[in-house]
């Protein structure tokens, strides 16, 4: 599964309503465990993971996106929840600016090659600064996604 | 360009899409008499961009390593046994690097005259950064190149279904 074939426009929040680091991860995992009608103890799991890989250290980069992901159990198929803040979000990047652009990627623990292509891909996005800039002017989640597939 | 072919390789990525392609290989291998190679990339390229891009950590990029070396074990493991299932060697390997460049330099190096890949993505996106690795290595590969779509005769015929 590739980035483009991960992207579902109802896992996409804009804007989000959270101001600090851990309610942005709690805010996008709530949309995607409503989405897979998922119970409330596998929502928090999926969140204690994501959390348990930022306090390694964080995945925001220093241009306003981060990328927090972790593989989880039991899931069926790679998941990538888009949210983009308002506000610029204190998520620990390393020149201290806040982040409004979250990717939250979410793999199968047994397929770690479909993982890392798909992180890999919104790296590569993420680097073109026309991208960027058009991800934080986008106002609807079809926006945003109409943005992959222009 | 030979035709029939006489060293024909398969590019594993862990996809079932890539085991599609080696399936058909096997049997296209078979019934011409070609060399049958099959290589599995482990994407380090990938993995330092991410750590370069504090999207992982240290420790997380050598679990992944780690975890990508013994998928590549595994599907190696079964490309000898699928070749094996039909009296046909098979020449393996696991590369580290950035894949279509390691796919590049080893057609060239090994003179491979045909490249066979799992399904290529329908162009839903003009954007270069979201190309697979199987687009990149269409476009570029310097033989023919051969793009298996899904089949279930091919897996019938392997007794995988």
């Amino acid at each position: 599964m590739t980035l483009l074939e991960a992207l579902d426009k109802n896992l996409i929040r804009v804007p989000l309503s959270s101001a600090d680091g851990n309610g942005v991860i709690e805010e996008l995992v709530s949309l995607f465990a409503k989405e897979r009608n998922l119970s409330p103890e596998e929502e928090n799991r999926i969140a204690d993971s994501i959390k348990e890989r930022e306090a390694l250290g964080s995945t925001a980069m220093e241009n306003g996106i981060a990328i927090p992901h972790a593989r989880i159990e039991g899931l069926d198929k790679s998941a990538v929840v888009i949210g983009i803040s308002r506000l610029p979000v204190a998520f620990g990047a390393a020149d201290g600016s806040g982040t409004k652009v979250f990717f939250l990627v979410l793999a199968p623990k047994d397929n770690p090659s479909e993982h890392v292509q798909i992180l890999s891909s919104i790296a590569k996005a993420a680097s073109s600064q026309l991208f960027v800039r058009m991800l934080l002017s986008s106002k609807t989640k079809d926006d945003v996604y109409q943005l992959f597939f222009e | 360009m030979k035709v029939p072919y006489s060293r024909i390789l398969v590019y594993l990525d862990g996809s079932e899409g890539s085991i599609n392609a080696l399936m058909y290989s096997i049997l296209l291998a078979k019934s011409t008499g070609a060399q049958l190679h099959a290589v599995y990339v482990v994407n380090t390229k990938a993995l330092g961009d991410l750590v370069r891009s504090h999207i992982f950590v240290d420790q997380e990029k050598a679990e992944y390593q780690a975890d990508l070396r013994k998928d590549a074990s595994r599907h190696i493991r079964h490309a000898e046994r699928l070749a094996s299932s039909k009296d046909l060697d098979i020449v393996t390997e696991v590369i580290d690097g950035s894949p279509h460049h390691v796919i590049l330099d080893y057609i060239k190096a090994h003179s491979i005259d045909l490249l066979a890949l799992g399904p290529v993505n329908v162009i839903r996106s003009r954007r270069d950064e979201l190309t697979s690795e199987n687009d990149r290595m269409l476009r570029t590969a310097p033989c023919p190149v051969i793009v298996v779509r899904e089949s279930d005769d091919i897996w019938e015929e392997f007794g995988e279904v």
